[in-house]
């Protein structure tokens, strides 16, 4: 318990840490924000107006505490770019907030489909005695390693979409429309993430039962009168999982980089596409929220595959 | 009970093991000897059928009393071995450490072998897997259980891996070096257990060693191999008191022993005694969980009061047990720990020291020449003094590669293409370049095969003599340690027990401890 | 030694991995250079009347929306984008080793500063930072380059912190110190050969991952900047003409497919040497 407390103290720390990080990023970027924004109607006295209405009046210090303790009371800030109508500003979390569910969405059907079939193929690569299929297997996912995402997705979405016609390009449902055409529509960016991942996954988790298979507990329970099909299951995959665990938890970090590119792929109004067109118009209050938000997902998940780590190995957990 | 006839096995195209015919008898321990590559282990794992799978049975047959096990070249099949495994034979293997899954409670992997083999119920299985833990001699057997095994010492896991071969009563019981990792003592322990079962459940024993002392207390007859053949087979004592092969009586030879006398180790002691090191009121000291960002500093003792004196051209033997501090005393006398108290006064310059392991003690990426150059070039650099020319340091590599004995033509190689023994020569020519007067020698011989043992313990005390070394030699083994030593020291849990000269130490020591320990090897 | 050498060349005969990654590498080398100073058509020149031909002999890989040979482009790309990730391998491995052989070595307080900050960067999807390092800096080739860098660089501290952590220890390295070596010698004479094998095979992940990186990042329309021919870019425009000319995304996908692969299997045939 005291190391899940010290853990959860990193926790807080790094977040305080890179938003600090992020903050001064965004306040050494040449160009002023707000003559760019007002553009050609730009006016002393409109510019003063607009610097005081975005807090850019205030001594850094000042308005990061200010920015942060918006953050922790759910105020994320007003976009730059984007706004309701003539008079109000476009709250962030307002535009985030209908773009989360895509992503979230997106990273758990990816999630899924890696660990539903990455693991089944690990164990049969590695219980196979047959060349061919070794040979087929490394060079298949040496391949499917090396495709990246987005050409996976064009790939994707000609296969399924143009040729077979299994879904319309670029038709997206929005979630509040219909939930389920909704999830079959992520469906495909879901494989076009998933497929190098399983891949990676596969040949991790095969690796490392052929490093399990060599160890001296193996060769004690052949020694009992174990079955290879009884030691496989009973003794080494459990063995061999352990480090697929935190594999799997770094892959988490990937799926997201992954659903950043594929999100434009596909036309998916997802916080990926969000933050490309955020990073391309400048919009900062948006890429600041955006980075901490992932970094606090990215780093949620290493907390959680941590724990998970302790409760599965004996060797840690009763230390 | 067991016949083996004309087995051969290959790694690739190199005989493991070749033409060997071996009987083991019904109740007899038969110990197996010889060095390491001797093909002692792949016999064992042959009649285990555990051969792995890069190892072909070339020929041959093993027998289990009506049952073949290979005939003529071939493994029965699996089915029916796996019936034989763990049931009427069973293992026990070196390391304890790693032989038991770490993931699973050790008493499931007990009860796997009842699982596999019977039909009892849960409970029946439960009552009888304690029992076995019982048997061999293990106490708060419901904790042992549910223990995992990080949970348990090594002498503990090992009894553990004995009541899972044991618990079936099988008819013969292999043990593979079962004492090789563990302390003097557990080592003893074990050695008890398996000598009662052998005596109460007349279970055949095939039991494999390199060390030829232990095979002598332990076993009924004795088999030697070299390079996968037999050399001699016989009664224990007759193979020992009257070995037929020059092999045999190389091999006991080597085996240092108390019965032989050091021939001229009086002499050097008597000419003029200077001391090279000084040590008074060590105190050494170790940081406890020191997490550096949260954790707050503890510190622990580790060693206490340790007084004493090393003379020029003497050797102190320093035994016990692992973590009774040794090594952070040497350390501390090389000033490579800071966290000291007390007095450390040497008289030489640089005092080197020799590691264990030969394997990890010379830098892979570097050749010969260069490694044994390196600690003139690092002088050089100290103390413009000792600076020497290319040419100067490269003559003193050659003339150190012919002190150590070994041939010129070594200076250009790399240390993956040396042996283990010439390696650890390597080690102390480095060390030894500089010419120190003191070096420490922390189990310099205790990863190396008998008669390597032997050359490389020669070789030290003839370096010795001609550069008129002094030596801190430590070593768990106390046939080595007399071998060496002039006088002796003793260490328990950080403290000094007892320090005297050998013969006195031996004939006639003061504290229990020491008689104890010397009493047990 | 002739012995040894023989059995040296017996270890790469069977070694299919190597022989097919070599090749495959060297043919992407041979294309990356020959691109640099010819090609069969302009890269840069446009044509009304050449728009979406499909591959034929005078096209090989057909055009694209302004006319432009595809395989000229494809042939520039690739040069565009191995130069640029073998720039960003060698930036970051040697800003790598230097940060990590120092902080694995002497430990201490920096040590653990700049271990809180590569696993905080390391854990992140390297894209995105990127991402954020290009708003910052702008985009465009050079700081395309140094964003990769920085991102790249943690990980190979990591590596290399680790294996000096594990080396510094070593019974001879210990003795080294014992014959009174200085530590920039321990360093870098005594112990960085010893660990070129695992950053080898690190610098070989890292060139594959620079790769991935840099095309996406030109996909998403922040890395090389047009009229540069670059893989990535040629993809994301080519998207748009799915349905007339598929052959216009087909090439410069599989240009990618082709160099991360090739290198892959190359680095797994040498880790097999290895063994």
């Amino acid at each position: 318990m005291k190391y899940f407390g010290k853990k959860f103290i990193t926790l807080i720390m790094t977040l305080f840490i890179v938003s600090v990080a992020a903050f001064i990023a965004f306040q050494i970027i040449p160009g002023d924000v707000v003559t760019s924004i007002l553009g050609t109607e730009s006016t002393p006295e409109r510019e003063a107006q607009l610097r005081a209405e975005l807090g850019l009046d205030q001594p850094p210090v000042q308005r990061y505490f200010s920015w942060m303790g918006g953050v922790l009371q759910g105020d994320l800030g007003v976009s730059y770019r984007y706004s309701k109508n003539m008079n109000e500003m476009m709250p962030v979390a307002e535009l985030i907030g209908d773009k989360l569910p895509v992503t979230l969405w997106l990273a758990a059907i990816s999630l899924v489909l890696i660990i539903v079939l990455s693991i089944p193929l690990g164990v049969l690569w590695a219980r196979s005695k047959s060349k061919l299929l070794d040979v087929l297997m490394g060079i298949g996912t040496q391949t499917a390693m090396a495709v990246p995402s987005f050409f996976l997705g064009i790939l994707v979405t000609y296969f399924f979409g143009i040729f077979l016609r299994w879904f319309t390009p670029g038709g997206y449902v929005s979630y509040h429309t219909d939930f389920w055409r909704f999830l079959g529509y992520l469906l495909f960016p879901a494989i076009s993430i998933a497929i190098p991942k399983i891949a990676m996954t596969a040949r991790f988790l095969r690796n490392s039962m052929m490093t399990e298979m060599d160890a001296d507990y193996v060769r004690t329970a052949y020694s009992k009168g174990c079955s290879k099909r009884r030691v496989m299951y009973r003794h080494v995959l459990r063995n061999a999982m352990m480090p697929v665990v935190t594999f799997l938890g770094m892959i988490i970090a990937e799926i997201i980089a992954g659903s950043i590119v594929v999100e434009q792929v596909f036309g998916l109004p997802g916080v990926g596409r969000l933050l490309i067109s955020s990073v391309s118009t400048r919009d900062f209050p948006v890429v600041q929220i955006l980075i901490l938000y992932i970094t606090f997902v990215v780093i949620f998940v290493y907390f959680l595959v941590d724990i998970l780590y302790r409760v599965i190995d004996p060797r840690i957990s009763s230390k | 009970m067991i016949k083996i006839e004309n087995l051969s096995v290959a790694f690739e195209e190199t005989l493991a093991v070749n033409q060997l015919n071996l009987e083991i008898f019904d109740g007899e321990i038969l110990g197996i000897v010889g060095e390491s590559g001797s093909g002692k282990s792949v016999t064992a794992l042959s009649v285990m059928g555990l051969l792995s799978s890069e190892a072909t049975i070339k020929g041959g047959s093993i027998r289990m009393g009506e049952d073949w096990l290979i005939k003529d070249g071939k493994a029965q099949d699996k089915e029916r071995l796996r019936k034989a495994q763990g049931n009427r034979m069973s293992m026990v293997f070196q390391e304890p450490m790693t032989s038991l899954n770490p993931t699973q409670k050790v008493g499931g992997q007990v009860d796997e072998v009842l699982l596999l083999h019977t039909k009892m119920e849960a409970q029946e299985r439960y009552d009888k897997v304690l029992e076995a833990f019982k048997s061999v001699g293990l106490k708060n057997v419901e904790k042992v259980y549910d223990s995992y095994p990080h949970q348990l010492s090594g002498g503990m896991r090992q009894r553990v891996m004995i009541a899972m071969a044991i618990i079936l009563k099988p008819e013969l019981l292999i043990a593979d070096e079962p004492t090789t990792a563990l302390d003097v003592r557990v080592q003893n322990q074990i050695i008890q257990v398996l000598r009662n079962i052998n005596k109460e459940q007349k279970t055949s024993m095939l039991f494999i060693t390199h060390d030829l002392n232990l095979a002598r207390r332990i076993c009924n007859r004795i088999a030697v191999m070299k390079d996968g053949k037999l050399v001699e087979i016989g009664p224990t004592e007759e193979v020992f008191g009257n070995p037929k092969e020059p092999y045999t009586r190389k091999l006991i030879e080597a085996v240092p022993s108390r019965v032989k006398e050091k021939e001229d180790a009086p002499e050097c002691t008597e000419e003029v005694s200077v001391n090279i090191l000084e040590v008074r009121d060590l105190n050494i000291y170790y940081h406890e969980g020191s997490n550096s960002l949260f954790g707050q500093k503890k510190k622990r003792c580790v060693v206490e009061n340790a007084t004493f004196t090393l003379e020029k051209g003497e050797t102190l033997g320093l035994v016990g047990e692992s973590g009774c501090g040794k090594t952070s005393l040497c350390k501390a006398i090389l000033g490579m720990n800071k966290l000291v108290e007390g007095e450390v006064k040497h008289f030489s310059t640089r005092p080197q020291m020799v590691f264990q392991d030969p394997y990890s003690s010379l830098n892979p990426a570097k050749t010969i020449g260069w490694l044994l150059q390196e600690p003139l070039r690092a002088a050089g650099k100290l103390d413009p003094a000792c600076k020497m020319t290319d040419a100067d340091m490269k003559a003193a590599a050659y003339d150190m590669l012919q002190k150590i004995g070994m041939p010129e033509k070594y200076f250009n190689r790399w240390p993956s293409q040396l042996s283990g023994g010439q390696r650890q020569r390597i080690s102390i020519g480095q060390a030894l370049i500089t010419r120190p007067g003191l070096v420490i020698a922390d189990e310099p011989v205790s990863a190396l095969d008998v008669t390597i043992q032997a050359q490389i313990m020669e070789l030290m005390q003839k370096l010795q003599e001609e550069l008129q070394l002094s030596y801190l030699f430590i070593s768990h083994d106390i046939n080595v340690i007399y071998k060496m030593s002039d006088r002796i020291m003793v260490m328990k849990d950080g403290k000094i027990v007892e320090i005297g000269d050998k013969e006195v130490l031996f004939t006639n020591p003061k504290e229990e401890y020491t008689r104890l320990l010397f009493a047990e090897s | 030694m002739k012995a040894l050498i023989k059995d040296y060349l017996k270890n790469f005969k069977g070694n299919r991995y190597f022989w097919a990654g070599l090749v495959m590498t060297l043919m992407i080398l041979l294309i990356a250079v020959v691109g640099y100073f010819w090609t069969p058509y302009s890269t840069t020149e446009m044509s009304a009347t050449e728009r979406f031909q499909a591959p034929s002999f005078r096209h090989l890989f057909g055009t694209d929306n302004f006319g432009r040979d595809i395989f000229s482009r494809v042939m520039k790309g690739i040069g565009t984008t191995v130069f640029i990730s073998s720039l960003v391998v060698i930036l970051s491995g040697a800003a790598g080793i230097v940060i990590g052989a120092l902080t694995g070595y002497f430990g201490g307080i920096v040590d653990e500063i700049v271990m809180r900050i590569t696993d905080a960067i390391n854990g992140f999807p390297s894209i995105l930072l990127g991402l954020v390092m290009i708003t910052l800096m702008g985009s465009g080739s050079h700081n395309l380059i140094v964003s990769l860098a920085i991102v790249f660089t943690p990980s190979y501290v990591r590596i290399v912190r680790s294996e000096f952590i594990k080396l510094r220890d070593a019974d001879y390295i210990k003795r080294a110190r014992l014959m009174g070596v200085g530590h920039i010698r321990i360093l870098f004479v005594h112990i960085l050969p010893n660990i070129f094998s695992v950053f080898w095979a690190s610098m070989m992940i890292g060139f594959n991952n620079a790769i991935l990186a840099e095309s996406g990042m030109s996909y998403l329309g922040i890395g090389v900047q047009p009229p540069d021919a670059s893989l990535g870019k040629m993809l994301s425009d080519a998207q748009g003409y799915l349905m007339t000319a598929p052959w216009y995304a087909l090439s410069p996908g599989l240009a990618i497919v082709w160099i991360v692969l090739g290198f892959s299997l190359l680095s797994e045939g040498i880790r097999r040497l290895q063994e």
